[in-house]
């Protein structure tokens, strides 16, 4: 499905957003991408979409080369994949219903389709009982879940979500990799990027983590943190630890001598 | 494009012109002065020209008056060596009985304590070109060939003034035109790219979920072409009130010089220039907004 060649994207003077990335995603994958903010997650995604061409490399998805891609083709390659925001991207004056009618509309499709489709997608992010509400109306986790129906509207065979837990809490986020992780059973290849480790923890799924531009890790029911990384981490705050109650312990003494006691 | 489309984007056009409120009035605010500006220049331009180039055809006439002895024969010799002059066009003898009897119709008070007709014979001649008036005039006057005549009246020095005027409104008026043109499409512009940079995120929906160029550009040239003629339309409606208001002002004070020229510029021909011209603005307003916008796709 996707498939990105020693890929390197180099910005204007400055350290690579990316350097040398190889990866491989299947049909129907589930992959979370990992790494602190600045990391290169956001910048490989916008590859996928054809936001952003690497300086490097080539780029593949769905058999498509997204390098020599002309720019008159991009909008047809966009309606074959679903992207999701941090920030959800609703059109603010348009109803629930509306804004999933609108990646329909723009992209051309007809009143039947639209009919059928819709309400199907509004289901499926459990979003069906609220078509009316506009989004000030909504809680965050339902923003996304409606954002996540407009990008599932047209059926692509790739979803994209770019930190789309970010703004909601453990259980809202939790709620929403859920629906995630659903709609990539059904066949379609999901790519989250995220820095929310507890989900990515717990769900036990392909992880891809990158750290200053480069791939550090791919590891197939991978955890937020690299076990030895985990391992290190424990030992030193363990050692911290120590230390720590030794001085307490030491001050506690000096002054207890202090006190000539 | 697919009919359905088509009014789904005319629909979203004016759903958005609706919704942008404030911002939209605004725009047609603004577009409406600047085409007001625009259109009442290149009026006024366009009729000084049309009356400083109607006025030297009545400057091209001199008026030859005779000696009150002259006999009607001669009267006519006179007429008939005129007439063979290398610069007239037409001459034509107002007689001095004809002259008489009008004055005793319009000014019947004055004809009757007169107890005769002073008048003279007049013959009225018309230079072929307002630029020979001059030269027409000077061998009119040589008392040596017409000693007949007693006064040559001709419009000389004004000819001169009005056809220099004409030919400077001409030039000002167009620079004046040319630079106005400019600076309205500026303004359409720029008020088209505010209207592009409120709906920026609907804008980029749109492109994320793969809406052609084609498709996100069409609503704001149909945007810029609203404002455009709506401006228009507002706009010769100032025009043509004020312009009315200004020839009432000009007959109230009786200038021979601003006489009753007609126009050949109809309103209905200004309205629908204008509103030509605000289309014109408008598209190509809204398509240098969205030039540098749209490349970043």
């Amino acid at each position: 499905m996707i498939v990105l060649k020693d890929i390197s994207v180099a910005y204007a003077q400055g350290i690579p957003a990316l350097a040398e990335v190889c990866l491989t995603v299947q049909r129907g994958e589930f992959v979370f991408l990992v790494g602190p903010t600045g990391a290169g997650k956001s910048t490989l995604l916008k590859l996928l979409y054809r936001e952003e061409r690497p300086t490097q490399g080539s780029v593949f998805v769905d058999g498509q080369n997204l390098n020599v891609m002309r720019l008159r083709q991009i909008p047809q390659f966009r309606r074959q994949i679903g992207i999701v925001f941090q920030d959800y991207g609703l059109l603010p004056n348009k109803t629930v219903y509306e804004n999933v009618v609108f990646a329909l509309r723009v992209i051309g499709a007809s009143r039947k389709e639209i009919r059928k489709q819709v309400p199907h997608a509004l289901e499926q992010v459990s979003m069906a009982h609220r078509p009316d509400a506009f989004p000030h109306q909504l809680s965050g986790g339902e923003q996304q879940r409606v954002a996540i129906a407009r990008a599932l509207v047209n059926d692509p065979p790739l979803l994209i979500a770019d930190e789309p837990t970010g703004n909601l809490d453990p259980d809202t986020s939790q709620g929403i990799v859920e629906l995630l992780c659903h709609i990539s059973a059904n066949g379609t290849t999901v790519i989250v990027a995220t820095h929310d480790s507890a989900i990515v923890d717990r769900m036990q799924r392909r992880v891809v983590a990158f750290e200053q531009g480069r791939l550090v890790r791919d590891e197939n029911r991978g955890a937020y943190r690299s076990s030895e990384h985990v391992a290190s981490e424990s030992a030193s705050s363990a050692f911290q630890f120590s230390e720590a109650e030794l001085t307490a312990e030491d001050e506690i003494d000096a002054i207890l001598t202090g006190a000539g006691l | 494009m697919k009919p359905n489309s088509l009014l789904f984007l005319v629909r979203e056009c004016f759903l958005s012109i609706r919704r942008n409120g404030l911002m939209s009035l605004a725009a047609l605010g603004t577009v409406t002065v600047a085409l007001t500006v625009l259109g009442a220049s290149l009026w006024t331009a366009y009729r000084v020209v049309e009356v400083a180039q109607q006025q030297p055809q009545r400057f091209n006439e001199i008026d030859v008056f005779l000696n009150v002895e002259t006999e009607r024969p001669q009267s006519l010799a006179v007429m008939e060596r005129i007439r063979l002059l290398p610069d007239v066009s037409t001459v034509h003898m107002i007689t001095k009985e004809s002259a008489w009897s009008y004055l005793q119709t319009s000014n019947p008070a004055l004809t009757t304590a007169l107890p005769d007709n002073p008048l003279m014979d007049k013959i009225e001649v018309e230079a072929k070109q307002v630029s020979h008036v001059d030269r027409l005039a000077i061998s009119l006057r040589d008392t040596a060939q017409f000693p007949e005549a007693m006064q040559v009246n001709d419009g000389g020095q004004e000819v001169r003034k009005m056809l220099g005027f004409a030919r400077l409104m001409r030039v000002i008026g167009g620079g004046a035109a040319i630079g106005l043109f400019i600076s309205t499409l500026f303004i359409i512009q720029n008020t088209i790219r505010l209207t592009v940079f409120a709906r920026r995120r609907e804008i980029r929906i749109m492109q994320l979920v793969g809406a052609t160029p084609g498709f996100i550009r069409f609503p704001m040239l149909l945007e810029g072409l609203f404002y455009g003629i709506f401006g228009a339309v507002i706009a010769s409606g100032i025009i043509l009130f004020a312009a009315r208001e200004v020839s009432k002002f000009v007959a109230d004070i009786h200038s021979p010089l601003l006489g009753d020229v007609p126009s050949r510029l109809t309103a209905p021909d200004m309205i629908s220039g204008l509103i030509a011209i605000g289309a014109l603005l408008g598209l190509l307003g809204s398509m240098l907004a969205m030039r540098r916008f749209l490349r970043q796709i």
